[in-house]
């Protein structure tokens, strides 16, 4: 199980019935992180957020520490439940970044709701077919080889692998990869996504490490010709996990929230 | 409960494996899911057909009580994708032995369509027909367009829609959370009433278990160590009865590797380079073909990433001992058989005969010495009459 920063502290939330587990830290405006498939490696990257914002970090229902619902079966759900959510909180306007799955989320929560948005910041944010740069089906990939397609250097992995045969945390990553597929194995994009990204008004960054072998960096081009008010950052040197690699592209998205 | 001496029956079992690997074959972790057809020759696919199909019909002449066929799919170690067209073959090749469909993952297929084939090759062979319904294994859900993270709760709708499909007056409607009904009118209905019988097939997951025992079904437990079978089968008893439904001998079915010859070292000399090639050639695959996200519960990965994984290893001692495999003369066999089926209070040993990349001889062998030695050792009657009465087999592989 990944540990966390000391900053952060533990909130559990009852959202429409399922436990949800949210980490949080700092005060101010609200910044809300949606993770992507798998937390093994935690949310250190975000801790200089927190000067500035009150970081929210909540496990997607069937991560983390928050509890499954086999009946969350579908990226719409995620997004009725963060729609729930909101509401609970009586959060309004909030700064929202979304990395991989969870920027599939977050822009499929933009097309309908960027009413309750301030800013957005999609991070090689996945759901999108560019059948030029097609994002690869990470079942496909064996658990063991993972490591080498999130990032561009291992080093900033390895504080978070096991060194040994760590049974939690095999079957920790299969509890995730069997959400992830609730969402994703029959495809891993909305083909109807596309269509309606121009309904995203709110300011929006696009983010994405140069070396990433999961989205590609060349979606950002369809991504940002798709979403009217997007600008686009890319990171040399950096795989997917380009908020744990870069220090600057986490400072750049607080630099955007303003 | 019927005492399970008074109702045993002997089922023979075939895998139709392709045995003709590439001589570089261990380089490849799997033999399933990813492991390329281009190895496949149909050449030789076509004489291990007509191979298979004339051990199943032999099986049949010597008296045995069921012919056990199953399906796997993307898969050296198995040529019948289809379960279902292996039995329609076997049909009017065999007069007696009921035959068995254990069977065709529901999830892989329309639920009307495995309704439909399994009623008609019930009436084709005027109610011979016994069926199983396998979740299929998680090498399957990586080769079909289906979810492993709703499988369980699709193969339960599929198999309710199955069971009205043949138990009720068409046409109905269903409506699930998988599949919609407007007219759902299976022609024809099943010759047997009100449905052939029906077992679940598992490795002893607590769930399926209880799945069977609420219905009345029998529990057919895949190859698995003798303690967990006996555990399965208690609990199958225990849930059958809370269920209210009858526990019965015949509701406990459990797999075996069976070899007999003339002295348990020329058994052994003769079987166990067959038995290494199932379990380190033929099943070899990766724990994550075994196990698709979703597959099994979170409880149930833990428990399996705790054990070894069988698949690819081969340890003769550990088998023999935990597993059961009975390699001996026909009094070892019939001991080890009569002990087990004690156990499971069990009246339906499924007898792997074919093990491996077996050859024909040894397989005719085998069944031969089987049926003629250690079945009227189990069976005070004796084999069952064939056509009227038992009948000398005069192929079975040149014994005097």
């Amino acid at each position: 199980m990944p540990t966390f920063s000391k900053i952060f502290q533990r909130e559990e939330l009852t959202v429409n019935g399922i436990k949800t587990v949210m980490l949080t830290a700092g005060k101010g405006e609200p910044l809300m992180f949606w993770h992507g498939g798998g937390t093994f490696h935690g949310f250190d990257f975000a801790v200089p957020w927190a000067d500035k914002y009150k970081v929210m970090i909540p496990f997607h229902p069937g991560f983390g520490e928050s509890a499954e619902d086999v009946s969350v079966n579908s990226v719409h759900d995620m997004v009725m439940h963060y729609l729930e959510m909101f509401d609970l909180l009586k959060l309004d306007k909030v700064n929202l970044v979304g990395f991989s799955l969870g920027g599939y989320i977050a822009s499929s929560f933009a097309v309908e709701h960027d009413t309750r948005l301030k800013k957005l910041v999609l991070v090689a944010p996945a759901g999108l077919k560019v059948p030029e740069a097609p994002s690869l089906d990470i079942f496909s990939v064996p658990g063991e080889v993972l490591g080498t397609y999130l990032v561009a250097d291992m080093a900033t992995l390895m504080p978070h692998l096991p060194t040994g045969h760590d049974i939690d945390f095999i079957v920790g990553g299969y509890r995730e990869m069997t959400g992830a597929a609730r969402l994703l194995w029959d495809r891993n994009y909305d083909p109807k996504l596309g269509k309606w990204l121009h309904r995203i008004k709110v300011p929006t960054l696009l983010m994405w490490g140069e070396e990433d072998r999961i989205v590609p960096a060349a979606q950002a081009p369809t991504w940002s010709k798709l979403i009217p008010n997007a600008t686009v950052k890319t990171y040399k040197g950096a795989g997917h996990l380009v908020l744990d690699e870069k220090p600057e592209a986490v400072k750049a998205v607080a630099d955007f929230f303003g | 409960m019927q005492r399970w001496q008074d109702d045993l029956q002997f089922y023979c079992m075939h895998f139709m494996p392709y045995l003709h690997l590439p001589e570089d074959h261990q380089k490849y972790d799997s033999v399933w899911v990813d492991f390329s057809n281009k190895h496949y020759d149909p050449k030789k696919g076509h004489a291990l057909y007509k191979r298979y199909m004339a051990e199943l019909v032999l099986a049949d002449k010597l008296g045995y009580d069921g012919l056990v066929v199953n399906e796997h799919h993307a898969t050296a170690y198995s040529m019948m994708p289809s379960c279902t067209v292996i039995a329609a073959a076997l049909i009017p090749q065999t007069t007696q032995a009921k035959i068995c469909c254990f069977g065709v993952p529901v999830n892989l297929a329309m639920p009307s369509r495995v309704a439909e084939e399994y009623a008609m090759l019930d009436v084709m062979s005027g109610g011979r027909l016994e069926v199983a319904f396998p979740l299929g294994t998680g090498m399957e859900y990586w080769a079909h367009p289906v979810n492993p993270a709703t499988a369980r709760a699709r193969y339960r709708e599929s198999i309710d829609i199955i069971i009205k499909a043949w138990t009720e007056d068409g046409p109905i409607s269903y409506d699930g959370e998988f599949y919609n009904y407007r007219y759902l009118n299976v022609w024809p209905k099943p010759y047997q009433k009100p449905h052939p019988k029906i077992a679940i097939v598992g490795t002893g997951s607590p769930e399926t278990v209880e799945y069977a025992a609420q219905h009345g079904w029998a529990y057919s437990q895949v190859f698995t160590p003798k303690a967990q079978q006996i555990k399965t089968f208690k609990a199958l008893r225990e849930m059958t009865e809370k269920y209210g439904h009858q526990n019965a001998p015949d509701k406990a079915l459990f797999n075996v590797i069976v070899y007999v010859a003339e002295t348990k070292e020329q058994a052994e000399k003769e079987a166990k380079e067959h038995i290494k090639f199932y379990f380190q050639d033929a099943l070899r695959t990766t724990t994550r073909f075994l196990a698709p996200p979703g597959y099994i519960s979170v409880d149930q990965f833990r428990q399996r990433a705790s054990v070894p994984n069988i698949h690819g290893e081969f340890n003769w001692e550990n088998l023999t001992q935990q597993w059961r495999v009975a390699v001996g003369t026909a009094d070892d066999v019939a001991e080890a058989i009569s002990t087990w089926c004690e156990e499971a209070q069990s009246s339906r040993p499924i007898l792997h005969h074919h093990i491996g990349d077996m050859p024909h001889w040894k397989v005719v062998k085998n069944m031969t010495l089987f049926a003629e030695e250690v079945i009227p050792k189990l069976r005070p009657g004796g084999r069952r009459a064939v056509g009227g009465g038992e009948v000398k087999v005069a192929a079975a592989a040149g014994r005097s």
